[in-house]
């Protein structure tokens, strides 16, 4: 089954107003199970706002958005996916685990496979110890895990992420890029992932989704594959290339496929 | 959390309530205004004995301590009165005070009505409603001073719970969408815990105001048992030292309001102390 299809999908803000804004237009885009698509352009091309129409936290002016087989409006509902943001927006006033506790707690779950999943995830991102803190006492890298866990707890199939790494330290984006990379494979997660980044967009997905802007649209999809990432692949010929390809992209004088590899 | 706070109406809820632990341990933190205080004291006791200053003008610190030793049960019992007023008008108050902010933040009209509208009431010399709510009562009914007390408490609770729960994080307004909850859910998950520094800041605000409102209201008839009426009686008198032992007893009363309020802060905002 596919994760996420868009289909002619556009959207107009304001509609009918003097500030009209085309922020999408004619996008279809089609997401495997268990691909991580990454979504890259200049600021204005409409990425977030492509993530926020498959969340349905926005819905398309025309055109439809279908999450794992069903609408996107009662795949919220079932909470058919985990979202994550640029700024953890963790709960201040709940610990670390009740945070992460939280999706679970509005699916009903029971209080006692609540914990055991919170701590199992907290285990993954590496914050078992952390469980009984209050997110003010972490640093930020650390909320921001605290943040992957939460949006992971329910094992939903669809993994959404706008720019989750933008304002961390490059060691711990580094960090936190392998530890997604090794979550996503293991629970067969599927992901969006929005960011600035070419180097993290290459490293991350097995598809480079390029956007530009003014109207935002898909210019072009960049295939990568690098194989089982590590730390030689941020070394490799292979990275290098499809970091460059990228780049042709984002400056709209994309060579022909195949041509630089 | 991007909040944009009316400095006037909310004073930074956000910022520390208790300063925290200085450099120096506890004693740098209470030795210097203890200093201060004491300095102060003797300076006054010296102006008042060394410049012959007349009681009525102001007595000295010592002449007011006796005082305040003498009539101690008086203070005691009459701070009781006035504490008990207090307390129940600032109970209510703080509750009608939630409660409205609450209705008024699940309506969007209503909210940007209320905070013009309560601003505009709040400017009201509400003290002044106490000769009209005496008279509306029995002489011997305690109702008009505690209606008052919880007339003046409702404005900075009201106005304070309001903001707070105005404001949500918009990522977390994103991510309530994306569990799928309900308005209810959010409002007791997210906006009634994201508003409590800024109901606590203005109960804190409310709890002074309560026993300033509590003293003062007796000033203007009503049942007379409390330290208001002490006050108005000793000044009348030309016992001036004996009414500056009341006013003592009511900034005493005034202080314990303002520590519990404080107290409760800290006890129902742990993850604020970290």
């Amino acid at each position: 089954m596919t994760a996420v299809v868009l289909e002619s999908v556009s959207k107009v803000f304001n509609a009918g107003r003097p500030d009209e804004v085309t922020a999408l237009t004619g996008v279809d885009l089609t997401v495997e199970q268990g691909e991580f698509v990454t979504l890259i352009g200049p600021s204005g091309c409409g990425k977030s706002t492509l993530l926020r129409l498959v969340g349905d936290l926005i819905q398309p002016s025309t055109g439809t958005v279908t999450v794992a087989g069903k609408p996107a409006h009662t795949a919220r509902a079932d909470q058919e996916y985990g979202i994550a943001f640029q700024q953890a927006g963790l709960f201040e006033w709940r610990t670390v685990q009740r945070n992460v506790e939280l999706p679970l707690e509005l699916r009903g779950t029971s209080k006692r496979e609540r914990r055991e999943r919170a701590r199992e995830m907290l285990d993954l991102v590496g914050l078992g110890e952390f469980a009984s803190h209050y997110p003010a006492q972490l640093s930020g890298g650390m909320q921001q895990r605290v943040a992957i866990a939460r949006a992971l707890a329910v094992h939903p199939p669809l993994l959404l992420m706008d720019e989750p790494f933008g304002a961390l330290d490059e060691m711990t984006r580094e960090r936190l890029q392998d530890e997604l990379l090794r979550i996503c494979a293991s629970t067969g997660t599927s992901t969006i992932f929005v960011t600035h980044s070419i180097p993290e967009a290459v490293y991350l997905s097995d598809r480079v989704v390029v956007m530009s802007a003014r109207p935002g649209r898909i210019t072009e999809v960049v295939p990568v594959d690098l194989g089982p990432r590590g730390e030689a692949t941020r070394q490799s010929p292979g990275f290098f290339t499809g970091i460059t390809k990228v780049r042709r992209a984002l400056r709209g004088d994309a060579v022909p496929a195949g041509a630089t590899s | 959390m991007t909040t944009a706070v009316d400095p006037v109406v909310a004073a930074d809820p956000t910022a520390p309530v208790v300063t925290r632990r200085r450099r120096g341990g506890p004693w740098l933190a209470v030795v210097p205004p203890l200093v201060v205080g004491v300095a102060g004291l003797l300076l006054w006791e010296t102006v008042v004995k060394v410049g012959r200053v007349a009681p009525y003008v102001l007595p000295a610190p010592s002449a007011i301590g006796e005082q305040f030793w003498q009539s101690r049960e008086v203070v005691w019992r009459t701070g009781l009165a006035s504490g008990e007023n207090a307390l129940i008008g600032l109970l209510v108050g703080a509750a009608v005070g939630l409660l409205a902010a609450m209705v008024a933040a699940r309506f969007a009209f209503l909210g940007e009505v209320s905070i013009p509208v309560a601003a505009a009431l709040n400017a009201l010399p509400i003290i002044a409603l106490a000769p009209i709510l005496n008279n509306m009562f029995d002489s011997t009914s305690s109702v008009p001073r505690r209606l008052v007390v919880a007339i003046v408490v409702f404005f900075p609770v009201f106005v304070n719970a309001l903001r707070g729960l105005r404001e949500v994080d918009p990522i977390h307004r994103d991510l309530m969408a994306s569990y799928a909850a309900s308005g209810w859910t959010v409002t007791r998950l997210v906006r009634l815990p994201a508003a409590l520094p800024f109901v606590f800041t203005g109960l804190r605000q409310a709890s002074s105001l309560a026993v300033i409102a509590a003293v003062v209201a007796e000033y203007f008839g009503g049942l007379q048992n409390g330290l208001g009426s002490r006050i108005t009686s000793a000044a009348a008198n030309t016992a001036y030292p004996r009414a500056w032992a009341f006013v003592l007893g009511a900034c005493v009363l005034g202080l314990v309001f303002y520590l519990v309020a404080l107290l409760l802060e800290r006890l129902v905002m742990p993850w604020r102390r970290v």
